[in-house]
């Protein structure tokens, strides 16, 4: 058991799987940001359906999310300021989870935002997405403390 | 902050940008270039319109709502199932008569994104009846009521 741990440590500690870890997140984040990115306005419905945010800043939020996920995801896909990206794509995916968890709460019939906010093909906010996130939030974290 | 000021720029030049502030009567989401093309009408200017038959009221709540009550003759386009729903109703929905879009109420968000889209299918005769359902029931003006109720 004890050698087991060892070998898991190990394996989450290597500079390559930091290295690995970090391109998937990084990844994870840049593409979820091209569609916001392309389509404001749409994301930034998306943002008011979630019931989260006074009317003033949607607008805003709707602006600045996507290059701050895009800038996050470079910078672990880069490999440079690897803690600082870490810690804001922990932040994010925690916003991310609380945001999913209170639509789901309230019983919000909504779509996610995640990737594509065209309401062509994309997901519903659901518990189903919060566990999917999960996967997300424990890449960043590993990034942040072993980075 | 490199990033916010990219993406200010990129904002400023993509032609679906959106202002950094609501848009007038407190509306998010719209990109410039829609805000004066989607109109906002009162529900007096509604009713005038739906007495001269000019009009087609579309409702984009969701349908067991529409099925309780809705405003008398309007065709129901529930918003959150647009993306499945359009390619079914694109040849059905006039380009002709002034459409008039109505939700909720204050800032449900529901009409002013269907009047997005169909700006973007090429419709130009789009109004939004500000305050939806609520002003016009608050009014007293007609509506069909299901007794059975949509909702079950």
């Amino acid at each position: 058991m004890r050698r087991s741990m060892q070998v898991i440590r190990q394996v989450l500690t290597h500079p390559l799987f930091l290295r690995a870890t970090g391109i998937v997140v990084g990844g994870v984040f840049v593409y979820a940001s091209l569609d916001k990115i392309a389509r404001p306005d749409r994301f930034a419905d998306i943002v008011h359906d979630y019931q989260m945010l006074p009317l003033l800043f949607i607008n805003a939020f709707a602006l600045a999310m996507p290059w701050t996920e895009i800038t996050t995801g470079a910078a672990l896909i880069l490999g440079v300021w690897r803690r600082g990206a870490g810690l804001l794509a922990m932040a994010l995916t925690v916003a991310f989870l609380v945001a999913i968890a209170q639509a789901e709460i309230r019983g919000l019939d909504i779509e996610c935002g995640c990737f594509d906010v065209s309401g062509m093909s994309s997901t519903e906010a659901s518990w189903d997405l919060f566990l999917r996130d999960i996967p997300l939030l424990l890449g960043a974290a590993l990034v942040w403390r072993k980075g | 902050m490199l990033a916010l000021g990219v993406g200010a720029i990129y904002n400023a030049a993509n032609p679906l940008g959106i202002p950094w502030l609501p848009s007038s009567g407190n509306r998010v989401g719209i990109p410039r270039a829609f805000e004066t093309r989607l109109p906002q009408i009162d529900a007096a200017q509604a009713q005038t319109l739906y007495e001269t038959g000019d009009a087609l009221f579309v409702d984009s709540r969701d349908a067991p709502d529409y099925a309780e009550d809705h405003i008398p003759d309007a065709i129901n386009l529930p918003m959150r199932k647009w993306g499945k729903l359009w390619p079914k109703v694109e040849s059905q929905l006039p380009r002709d008569r002034t459409l008039i879009l109505y939700c909720y109420g204050a800032h449900c968000g529901l009409s002013t994104r269907q009047g997005k889209a169909l700006l973007e299918e090429g419709y130009d005769k789009v109004l939004v009846l500000d305050y939806g359902w609520e002003t016009w029931t608050k009014h007293g003006y007609p509506t069909v009521k299901n007794p059975a109720g949509g909702k079950g």
